[in-house]
């Protein structure tokens, strides 16, 4: 793999991470203040911003990878999402969520690999 | 988890929707790929080239669809939880693959299968909980 392949890939996972993470907070938030915000909008445009960067990324990959190799990558998100909603959004993880997360991750690789 | 609607407006069922929308997209976003692929230029990095490919569209309606009921689940469950469990689509690509066209699928594919759903079951079980008490 190369050092550009290697940015794009992560470059398409980080930003899928920030935008579930941003995406979150904008919902979360809407139980108060409803829909009809500056706040609100402005995080669902660059959740969806963030989004439409990671799937054209994606895109991109795809036209020079096999998705059986791409998919590992896209198994990290589990437990990176879950740590980042732990820190950033202060949700409480559980070690049986913790360990849950790891064998979903730990699964969707050896299913790829393979 | 706050009080929230049932019937179609159940958050469960709209992350199980999500989910379906997500595994169509994806075997329609990587026929689409593979149909425009060019790999000579170099504004195939962005992906942008693959807009041309009618799949790719349809795709893109798919993912919409599995965006807007994404964002109904986040309102009402947590990230934590519910992203998690939007992953058993990683399981069920292999297994329609398995069931729907008759592929293979080695002994280590089937180990990565079964960690992935103890790992579900371990996120689900405090979910199970919750509702119990509701």
């Amino acid at each position: 793999m190369t050092f550009l392949a290697f940015f794009f890939i992560l470059s398409s996972l980080l930003s899928f991470v920030w935008a579930q993470l941003v995406l979150k907070r904008a919902m979360e938030n809407t139980q108060k203040s409803g829909f009809r915000n500056l706040r609100f909008i402005s995080r669902v445009a660059g959740g969806i911003a963030l989004m439409t960067i990671s799937f054209f990324l994606m895109l991109g990959l795809l036209q020079r990878f096999d998705l059986s190799y791409l998919y590992p990558f896209q198994g990290l998100s589990v437990i990176i999402i879950s740590l980042m909603a732990a820190v950033m959004l202060k949700e409480k993880l559980t070690l049986q969520l913790t360990i849950g997360a790891l064998l979903i991750s730990a699964g969707i690789v050896l299913v790829s690999l393979s | 988890m706050q009080d929230r609607p049932s019937g179609f407006g159940n958050p469960w069922l709209q992350l199980a929707l999500s989910v379906l929308c997500v595994l169509v997209s994806e075997l329609l976003l990587k026929r689409g790929a593979n149909d425009i692929a060019d790999p000579s230029s170099v504004w195939s990095w962005t992906g942008i080239n693959g807009l041309a490919s009618p799949l790719v569209w349809l795709g893109i309606a798919f993912i919409i669809a599995s965006f807007l009921s994404w964002l109904y689940v986040l309102k009402y469950i947590p990230l934590v939880i519910a992203f998690p469990l939007s992953r058993v689509v990683d399981i069920l690509v292999p297994l329609g693959c398995w069931i729907f066209l008759g592929e293979f699928i080695s002994t280590r594919r089937w180990c990565g299968i079964a960690l992935v759903v103890i790992g579900l079951a371990l996120v689900a079980k405090p979910v199970a909980r919750i509702e119990e008490r509701l």
